[in-house]
This record gives structure tokens, C-alpha cells and sequence, in this order.
């Protein structure tokens, strides 16, 4: 068995542009699926029971559903119901952020409910309005125990960026398959493409657990 | 815009194959990761000190490293590097195992130290050994609050098995992507994939909760 390293650092422009493509990936994905997820827990709480209901169904259907399949999904069903050809990309963004608003509304729904009903009381019978008493009690605890959870979210996606490799966004997983498709190289470029994930998801691994542990909660 | 679903009669049994190897996939992977999950926390927890960095190492690599990436790497690398082939349904299952042992044994760690050091030494004060400790006062409590995070783990299982198809596992994902790509008619086939997912997994989740809660009382100390 010879080993050629060399050819990870031949592509190197390829690969580095790869991992700006992950990042933007995940971070796109996130800017749209928080204020989203915040929308549908919203729903999901207070709208009107029917709305109630189909927001719950939504949250419920994809998070039982393979992100994979949402993908491929995504990428046959889209360009017909839209009418417009999506890049490959925008595409990948879609499947991404319907799976992650999902995950998201669920979080900010848990964060809402884990407050006890009390407190809601205890600022009305002080004279605070329903939407005061959650803007100034509810929300600013809520969060305390909702950030830690979507940073594990966040640690997800980014690896579940990876997927969309399946139909050709050119993100690390796609470029590395691809380069070790045309040198042959496959224990380099298959190596090398685990370790750029393992030197970006390792450290957000741990910087997660420390979130979570300095924003514990103990009742 | 026209549906025609008679593409799904047409493959049934062909599909039909794709969900036995999805189950399949899932429960034998789903058991692995669980038992081999048990071994590794058993040496975090218990194991000789100079081991326990490993372990936490492998455990944290596990959670950064997608788990496409693992089983690419499992089928077309490992190979190379061990010189032995292996059939994709192996090479799928040895990956999954070794992704998701890790979370096992996170979920099993966490379950052990949640029951208070005050039991462990009120047992070890009534003469028991660490090993009785550990089998007859800790381990009794400890899986019944592993199981919903147990739960949990059994349906990223099954979504994870789809990811599987990028090493041609003909499991329900690969027989979906084939039967799209011969007849032309993806949305029908990949909607009906869709639901058959949604219908192995919702009980699944609903399930676990519901046995938890008959069961909750015996984790409570």
C-alpha cells in the first residue's frame, strides 16, 4: 500500500473553499431557521387551535423523517411546486432549514413550558398583562434553558450539512468524494476529509458541553 | 401537475425488500450501539485510568465527525488500510456501531451518575463490593431512566440507516432512489418513502414514551 498525501495539499484551494460552503451551509441554514422555529413554537402555543394543530404536525412530520430523504425530497419536489430551478445549494439550504425550524420550534417550545404556570399567575395578580408577563418573566428564563439546546442543535447541523452532498452542493463532503473520484486517492482525500470535520466539530463539541454545564439548571 | 402512485404497486415488493433491510439495519445496529455503548462507558466510568482519555476522545470525536463521513470512510478507506472488503450492509452497520456506541455510552454514563453517591456508599457501608453495588443497587435504576434517551437513540438509528444508501445498502432509501430513477417518477416514489419513514418512526417515539411512563416509578429513588 503507497500513500500520497501530497494530493490533499495539490487541492487545497478546492477543499478550503469546501469548508467556507459547510460553514455558510450552517450558518444560512440557522439564521433562517430561528426566527422560523420561533414563529411555529408561537403557533404552536397560542394561535388558534386548527393552526395549533397543523404546526404541530409539521414539527412532528420532519422530525420523523431521515434529513437525507428531505433532501432528495427537496431537490425533485421544489423545482415543480415553485416552478423555479433552484441551485443545488438553495435547495440543500431549504431541506436543511425545514428539518432544523422543526427542531427549533420544538426547543423554544420546551424552553416556554418548562417555566411553571405559577410565575404567568403570580405577574398577572402583581397587574402585568398576559404578553408583559411573558415578555418579563417568562421569555428571559426560557432562554437561559433554551440556548444550551440549540447549540447542540447548531453542532448537528453543522455535521448534517454533510447530506447535502447527495445532490451535488459543493460543501466538503461533495468536493472531497469528488477529488478522490478523479486521483483515485482514496484513503487520503477520505481521511483528510474526516479530519478538517474533526479539527471544525470537535472544539464546538466542547465549547456545547461548556455551555451546558455553565448554564445548568437546578430547581 | 399529474400523480400516478401505481409506480409504488408496480415495485412493491421491491420496496417492500428496502423496509425488511431498513428494519433490519436498524435493530440489529440499534442493539449493537447499545451493548457496545454499555462496554465503553464501563471503561470510562470503571476502566484503568490511562485509558479513560481514549475513550473520551473517541466519545467526542464521534460527535464532531458527520456520520456520512464514517460510513464513507468505513466501506471505501478502511479496507485499504485493514486489507479486508466488506459487504456495504457490514460496512453499515460497523460504522452506525461505531457512531453511535458513542451517544450510547454518554446516555449510559449519565444514567449511572445520576443516581446519588449516598446510595453507592450507604451499600458499600452494608458490606456489598463494588461490583454488587453497581449490578443490584445502581444499574436498577439507572436503565430505567435510560430509556427514553435510549428511545431516542433507536429513532436517529432509523434516520441514520437512510444514510446507508450512499454505500448502495439496498435499504427502503437506495430502493426508493432506484425505483425514482427508473420510472421517472421521483416525486410519487420519494413521497411514499417519506411516509413509510414516518410510519416506522412515530410509534417509535410514541411507543418509548408511553413505556417509559408505566415504568418511570421503578427509576425513582
Amino acid at each position: 500500500m503507497t500513500l500520497d498525501w501530497s494530493v490533499v495539499w495539490t487541492h487545497r484551494d478546492a477543499l478550503v473553499e469546501a469548508t467556507g460552503t459547510t460553514i455558510l451551509l450552517a450558518a444560512a441554514t440557522m439564521a433562517i431557521a430561528l426566527p422560523c422555529g420561533a414563529c411555529i413554537a408561537a403557533l404552536r402555543l397560542y394561535a388558534w387551535s386548527p393552526i395549533r394543530t397543523i404546526a404541530a404536525c409539521y414539527v412532528e412530520f420532519f422530525r420523523n423523517l431521515p434529513l437525507i430523504l428531505v433532501v432528495y425530497w427537496a431537490f425533485y419536489v421544489l423545482p415543480i411546486l415553485t416552478g423555479l430551478g433552484l441551485s443545488p445549494f438553495l435547495t440543500g439550504l431549504a431541506a436543511l432549514a425545514l428539518n432544523v425550524t422543526a427542531y427549533n420550534a420544538e426547543t423554544f417550545r420546551a424552553g416556554i413550558n418548562s417555566i411553571r404556570r405559577g410565575q404567568v399567575e403570580a405577574a398577572m395578580a402583581l397587574g402585568m398583562s398576559r404578553p408583559q408577563a411573558l415578555r418579563r418573566i417568562v421569555i428571559p428564563q426560557a432562554l437561559r434553558r433554551i440556548l444550551p439546546v440549540l447549540t447542540s442543535t447548531w453542532v448537528s447541523l453543522f455535521k448534517d450539512t454533510s447530506l447535502v452532498s447527495v445532490i451535488a452542493v459543493t460543501e466538503l463532503a461533495y468536493v472531497a468524494m469528488q477529488v478522490r473520484a478523479q486521483t483515485f486517492r482514496v484513503l487520503e482525500m477520505l481521511s483528510a476529509m474526516a479530519v478538517i470535520y474533526w479539527l471544525l466539530g470537535y472544539p464546538q463539541a466542547k465549547l456545547v458541553d461548556w455551555i451546558q454545564r455553565r448554564y445548568a439548571v437546578s430547581e | 401537475m399529474e400523480f400516478d402512485f401505481s409506480v409504488i404497486g408496480d415495485h412493491a415488493r421491491f420496496l417492500a425488500y428496502g423496509i425488511a433491510i431498513t428494519v433490519a439495519l436498524s435493530v440489529v445496529s440499534g442493539l449493537t450501539s447499545i451493548v457496545s455503548g454499555f462496554g465503553v462507558a464501563m471503561l470510562r466510568l470503571y476502566g484503568p485510568r490511562w485509558l479513560k482519555p481514549v475513550v473520551v476522545l473517541y466519545i467526542d470525536s464521534m460527535r464532531a465527525i458527520p456520520v456520512l463521513v464514517v460510513i464513507v470512510w468505513t466501506f471505501f478507506a478502511l479496507p485499504i488500510v485493514a486489507g479486508l472488503t466488506m459487504p456495504p450492509f457490514a460496512a453499515a452497520l460497523l460504522a452506525l456501531t461505531i457512531h453511535l456506541a458513542a451517544y450510547a455510552a454518554e446516555i449510559v454514563r449519565a444514567g449511572i451518575e445520576s443516581v446519588r453517591p449516598g446510595q453507592t456508599r450507604a451499600a458499600l457501608t452494608l458490606g456489598m463490593s463494588r461490583r454488587q453495588v453497581l449490578r443490584r443497587i445502581i444499574l436498577p435504576q439507572a436503565i430505567v431512566r435510560m430509556l427514553p434517551a435510549f428511545g431516542s437513540l433507536l429513532s436517529i438509528t432509523i434516520k441514520d440507516t437512510a444514510i446507508a444508501s450512499v454505500i448502495a445498502v439496498p435499504e427502503l432509501m437506495r430502493q426508493s432512489e432506484t425505483v425514482a430513477g427508473q420510472s421517472f417518477q421521483p416525486i410519487e416514489v420519494y413521497t411514499f418513502a417519506m411516509l413509510v419513514y414516518f410510519l416506522l418512526l412515530f410509534p417509535v417515539t410514541r411507543g418509548v414514551d408511553r413505556f417509559y411512563r408505566s415504568v418511570a416509578h421503578l427509576g425513582r429513588s
